[in-house]
């Protein structure tokens, strides 16, 4: 495992718990969830961004994101809801990595990591967005089409 | 005024100054201001017949030459003991020599410098020192007087010391005696902790407040020094006052401060290489400023932004990046523009900020790195702001689908019932910044078959609803009627929100709990319509009509919200105004009352004793 992504499991849990206890203000859909469903959806979130850093795989970390959007989408989250709080996540974690390792070398890059990681999962989010946004304007011109058809 | 630079080797800035008051002739206050010995001292001389500046000038001399001849011979602490004593032999024997001068002698607060970060501090008499450290102002000395002995030992009430006739008589003085109790005290020093030397002519006729105002303000030490005399001098100035100031270093200026200063500065000197880079990437030939000159189009997107990072970069905000990519998609994907080209201009923006992060990063390696997680948070932000857009425009395409979905539908239906109303166009505020206001929502048509899969949704949301949940039931039950009824106006929206406002009052428990019971019902209802069995036609309505019912609770309870607080805001503007009406009369009370103190001031005989004032030894 490289030494950042190493850094970054020990410091997941302290992340996971500043998360916890912020969750009200870093995203009201966050603050509604209790205690136990909001571990479990900021924990797997956050041991998917181990999983990124340690491999790089930006296809697995779409297909993550593609998942995750649909979850929050059947529980009527909007997809900028859930960009916010994944950018929120994100840089709740680069604010500890940045606090645990004020003065580090290691503790610097590993925050710049994750800032860099929070911005490849927004741009990957306003791609899954784009793609389904463009998928709909497919679908209404089909049966625009098909109602001028039949009218 | 006496000023110093800054000390060298510790990296202390001391100033100091003194003035003779407003009332007396002479200054009876000495000074000591020694930086290549770190050696500060104030001394308030007492005893008629002007003896009183001859003791604290004998103590000043003796105190600052015994330091310069024995610093090698004793530890600093030793030191600052031997050499206070010294400076009370010396006065004593003064006196003794010349009938005249019986009885003089004189305070002594005194600071010696050990490094940057440790100091001695030594004391006798009534002249104190403080310590400025947080914000917070505390006395790290204790006065040598009767009436504080007295309250030591448990003779006498703290409040019975303010007014107690003898609350100036000293219990300890340089001079009376040959020799005396000096009090030390050890202080580390943390970075930017001010201490303050001073006699009582500075906090008999200062508040604490205005001190610790003053001596927290950040002005230069001599600014503050002058300043704090002045503050005395307003207060009356019925004594000599005396003041120094020394500063500690202050701590490294933190990443936040660096990047706001240094790396802001250092991002808009690299403009340039920012516009180049943009231009060689293609910035020019990118279909959002396709008719543009490239000239323009560089000015409008890419300095646009490099300028709107700078701002943030200055401001430690995310507000100006948020705007320009706003500014940049909107019109874009108003035009019916694709994402891709957004895309691709923003990885060209992207690739010229790290151009320029590279190149800070060669001149200065950690503003650089500090610089790279800044504009990659800035990114972020750009992020965040356009995938607002992109959010907005799906939810406007899922609104487009939904109609013409049901249109299809009505068509193929052809239904003949009076009672499918499309209702009056509802007006949509979204409360999310991103969305476009003012977008309308047509009314839902009502069937037979729709207002059963209404009830069937309620009955499963219900269901689904936690039994404490009461607030969000009573929702629900709401969004039934409004949906069932359907004629289109507002009446039963208000009739409903009427009720609910009435379970939770806005003054013992806010709004809030109201507006996240509708904002649960909402959720629920959007999963339990599917799980009512019916028609997609048909759920897509019931869907529409649960919706257009949410929409009108929600303004409904909203006009009620406003309509409750209106008498609370007209209450609020009459006791703001009656606020600022009483500053008014304070601000004209205080005025009188300096002017009266002025006259009083002068009218002060200056030949008077000085009297409340003695040299007993206790």
């Amino acid at each position: 495992m490289p030494p950042l992504a190493r850094a970054y499991e020990a410091l997941r849990p302290k992340i996971l718990q500043r998360l916890l206890e912020l969750r009200s203000t870093l995203d009201p859909s966050l603050g509604r969830l209790d205690e136990a469903t909001a571990r479990s959806q900021m924990g797997a979130v956050l041991e998917h961004l181990g999983n990124f850093i340690a491999t790089g795989d930006v296809g697995l970390h779409r297909a993550f994101l593609h998942t995750f959007l649909a979850m929050r989408a059947a529980e009527a989250q909007s997809p900028a809801s859930v960009l916010a709080m994944l950018v929120a996540i994100g840089d709740t974690a680069a604010q500890v990595a940045q606090e645990a390792g004020a003065g580090t070398t290691e503790g610097a890059e590993l925050t710049l990591l994750l800032t860099r990681v929070t911005a490849s999962t927004a741009r990957l989010l306003n791609d899954l967005i784009a793609d389904e946004l463009a998928r709909r304007k497919q679908s209404w011109g089909d049966m625009a089409s098909a109602k001028r058809g039949s009218s | 005024m006496n000023q110093v630079t800054p000390t060298p080797p510790t990296g202390i800035r001391v100033a100091g100054d003194t003035n003779v008051g407003k009332v007396r002739d002479t200054n009876e206050d000495s000074l000591i201001l020694e930086p290549a010995r770190g050696l500060y001292a104030v001394l308030d001389g007492m005893g008629g017949a002007n003896a009183g500046d001859i003791a604290s000038q004998t103590a000043r001399d003796a105190i600052r030459d015994f330091v310069i001849q024995k610093r090698l011979a004793f530890s600093p602490k030793q030191l600052l003991e031997a050499a206070i004593l010294a400076g009370s032999r010396a006065v004593f024997e003064s006196a003794q020599a010349n009938r005249e001068r019986h009885g003089m002698g004189t305070t002594c607060v005194a600071v010696l410098v050990v490094d940057k970060s440790h100091v001695i501090v030594g004391h006798v008499g009534d002249s104190r020192c403080y310590l400025l450290r947080g914000g917070r102002l505390q006395t790290l000395t204790r006065d040598h007087t009767i009436v504080e002995e007295l309250v030591d030992r448990g003779l006498l009430a703290a409040d019975e010391a303010e007014r107690h006739p003898y609350k100036n008589v000293l219990s300890r003085n340089l001079g009376s005696r040959p020799d005396t109790k000096v009090d030390l005290l050890e202080l580390e020093l943390k970075p930017g902790d001010r201490l303050l030397l001073c006699s009582d002519g500075l906090y008999g006729y200062a508040s604490a407040e205005g001190i610790q105002y003053i001596l927290g303000s950040g002005d230069e030490p001599q600014h503050v020094a002058r300043d704090l005399i002045e503050l005395a001098l307003r207060g009356g100035g019925g004594d000599n006052v005396t003041t120094i100031i020394l500063e500690a270093p202050a701590a490294p200026p933190s990443t936040t401060q660096l990047v706001r200063t240094n790396g802001a500065m250092a991002w808009w000197q690299k403009r340039q290489t920012f516009l180049i880079v943009a231009k060689d990437r293609g910035l020019t030939r990118n279909p959002i400023v396709r008719g543009l000159d490239p000239k323009d189009a560089l000015d409008v997107v890419a300095l646009s932004l490099c300028q709107a990072v700078f701002h943030d970069l200055e401001k430690s905000t995310g507000v100006n990046v948020w705007t320009f990519a706003q500014n940049l998609a909107s019109g874009w994907f108003e035009r019916g523009g694709e994402w891709s080209a957004v895309r691709s201009m923003m990885d060209i923006l992207g690739t010229a900020s790290r151009a320029v992060v590279d190149e800070i990063k060669v001149a200065d390696g950690k503003l650089g790195f500090l610089l790279d997680v800044a504009v990659s948070r800035a990114l972020v932000v750009a992020e965040l702001a356009l995938g607002g857009l992109l959010a907005e425009r799906l939810r406007q395409v899922d609104t487009d689908l939904i109609q013409l979905h049901t249109a299809m539908h009505e068509t193929v239906d052809a239904p003949t019932d009076d009672t499918l109303d499309t209702g009056e166009r509802f007006v949509d505020r979204p409360t999310i910044p991103f969305l476009r206001p003012d977008r309308p929502v047509t009314g839902a048509g009502v069937t037979a078959e729709v207002i059963d899969g209404i009830t069937k949704t309620i009955t499963i949301a219900r269901a689904r609803t936690s039994p404490r949940a009461e607030l969000v039931k009573e929702v629900l039950t709401a969004l039934d009627a409004i949906a069932s009824e359907g004629s289109g106006n507002f009446a039963t929206a208000v009739l409903s929100a009427r009720e609910l406002y009435g379970v939770r009052s806005v003054d013992e428990q806010g709004i809030m709990p109201l507006f996240d019971a509708l904002d649960q019902a909402r959720i629920v209802i959007a999963s339990a319509v599917h799980q009512i069995q019916t028609t997609e036609s048909n759920r897509a309505k019931v869907l529409r009509a649960l919706s257009v019912a949410h929409q009108r609770l929600v303004s409904a309870m909203t006009g009620l919200v406003l309509e409750a607080v209106a008498p609370f805001s007209e209450r609020l503007r009459e006791i703001q105004q009656t606020t600022s009406d009483l500053r008014d009369e304070v601000a004209s009370a205080e005025r009188r009352r300096a002017e009266l103190e002025r006259r009083f001031a002068t009218n002060i005989d200056p030949s008077l004793p000085w009297g409340s004032r003695g040299t007993t030894e206790w």
